[in-house]
């Protein structure tokens, strides 16, 4: 269904003031519709309920990832530019989700090897963003807003020496909703891609093979030191 | 046109909108149930969670659609708790997200070994768990309308309309023990109009909201000992 509206431009430099303003916000409107979508993604995030591993896990965040943004520029004029900030969601999301899964989980503040004391951890998870993709209903003719991201963990040791790493998606999507705006509806994209990320690393960090082995090697350490 | 005329016409259209409130477009449903073991005095002190399937790629299950069957069931019998979806997901997070949520009843044995998952569920009481899959589409659209606006006033003028499908199946899980207990399914269309001179009058099918209704009314059926 098409919607026109039509203002003669020699009759608004005339019109009163009420009019004045109701052309230009009509102006801004069909402005707007081409100008930069910007989502700072924002939600809570519900703590794991399971029993906690017992290991004691640091997790360093890197710069590009506490402050992760990602930026598409319009390839033509009728489509908008987005920018989706996820780093301060992310950081919040992977708290709640690492301190509901291990018995001992601290925030780092320095990075690994770098001459910081990480004494009371048995690793340090390092995790970053490495790929972001989304799409609308305006893009994809399909009824659902979708965010897809792909991470890349790393575990390490005090020293910064590899354990494992490894690769892990995320997906999230949501229903086009009446009277909703694309920059909502991406934020909800967006927390449910983040809730799938805590599902899937929950489920596959026992699974992962690298970490199997480790895992194992740390059950059997602790089980040594017990008296 | 004159003032009077213009006057005139506008309580003419004021009327018409007034009047599109009352009318509806016609919308017609079906509904199919199999059902067994129905609680033949109610679920007493228990409660029930309506949750929605979120697998397939091209759509979603709506949480308004969700959450217009748990106030339908609530309001009819005010003794079914029925708990938010979202108050759900959260309490037993990441359990039933998308890629983790139980496709059959014997799935649940699994996730119920977990004993902070079994205190939870434990807590909440939840005697029967339905998943509702399915969601309303726009099958057609034509028509178009045009909107002006000027010094003297604005105004619409045109016809546009659409239809809207939708299709949903809830299944009946028996959380105690543990089995399918009945499907109900539901399939509504309809189709809407909007005809525009001056104010634009909707004469909108609640497609949506008839299925809500229907299979609602049948779920309150099944575990109601009002009904």
């Amino acid at each position: 269904m098409g919607l026109m509206i039509t203002a003669p431009s020699d009759k608004i430099a005339t019109a009163t003031g009420p009019l004045k303003y109701a052309a230009c916000a009509t102006i801004l409107l069909f402005l707007s519709a081409c100008g930069t979508n910007k989502v700072i993604v924002e939600g809570d995030f519900p703590k794991p309920v399971m029993t906690p591993l017992p290991l004691n896990i640091g997790v360093w965040y890197p710069e590009e990832f506490r402050n992760h943004e990602f930026t598409e520029i319009a390839k033509t004029p009728r489509d908008s530019s987005w920018i989706v900030h996820t780093g301060n969601a992310q950081v919040e999301m992977w708290n709640v989700v690492l301190e509901g899964m291990f018995q001992n989980f601290i925030e780092l503040k320095a990075a690994p090897g770098t001459g910081a004391i990480n004494q009371g951890v048995d690793a340090i998870l390092i995790p970053e963003l490495d790929e972001l993709q989304y799409a609308i209903p305006t893009q994809t003719h399909v009824k659902v807003y979708e965010i897809w991201m792909r991470y890349r963990f790393k575990l390490v040791d005090l020293d910064g020496e590899p354990i494992a790493q490894w690769m892990m998606t995320s997906y999230g999507k949501t229903p086009t909703v009446f009277l909703q705006s694309d920059t909502a509806a991406v934020n909800q994209a967006a927390i449910m891609a983040l809730r799938d990320g805590g599902a899937n690393f929950i489920r596959s960090f026992s699974r992962t093979p690298e970490l199997r082995e480790w895992l194992t090697s740390m059950s059997s350490r602790s089980k040594e030191m017990t008296p | 046109m004159n003032g009077d005329e213009i006057r005139s016409f506008t309580k003419t259209a004021l009327l018409l909108s007034a009047l599109a409130v009352i009318l509806c477009g016609c919308v017609s449903a079906s509904v199919d149930e199999m059902v067994f073991n129905e609680p033949t005095e109610g679920i007493g002190d228990a409660s029930i969670v309506i949750l929605g399937r979120r697998h397939s790629s091209d759509y979603d299950t709506e949480p308004e659609f969700i959450e217009c069957v748990g106030d339908h069931i609530a309001a009819k019998d005010k003794g079914i708790r029925v708990v938010g979806e979202l108050e759900f997901l959260n309490a037993l997070y990441p359990w039933f997200e998308p890629r983790t949520a139980p496709m059959h009843p014997r799935d649940i044995d699994r996730l119920l070994q977990q004993k902070p998952v079994a205190d939870k569920m434990l807590e909440l009481n939840t005697e029967y768990m339905i998943w509702i899959d399915g969601s309303t589409e726009r099958t057609n659209s034509s028509g178009s309308l045009a909107c002006g606006i000027g010094p003297g006033g604005g105004g619409c003028f045109g016809f546009g309309t659409w239809g809207d499908e939708a299709n949903y199946e809830a299944v009946i899980w028996d959380f105690t023990d543990k089995v399918e207990v009945g499907r109900i399914s539901t399939s509504a269309s309809g189709q809407s109009y909007m005809p525009a001179i001056i104010v634009p009058i909707p004469i909108i099918a609640p497609v949506q909201g008839t299925a809500c209704d229907g299979i609602g009314t049948q779920l309150l059926e099944f575990l109601s000992g009002k009904y």
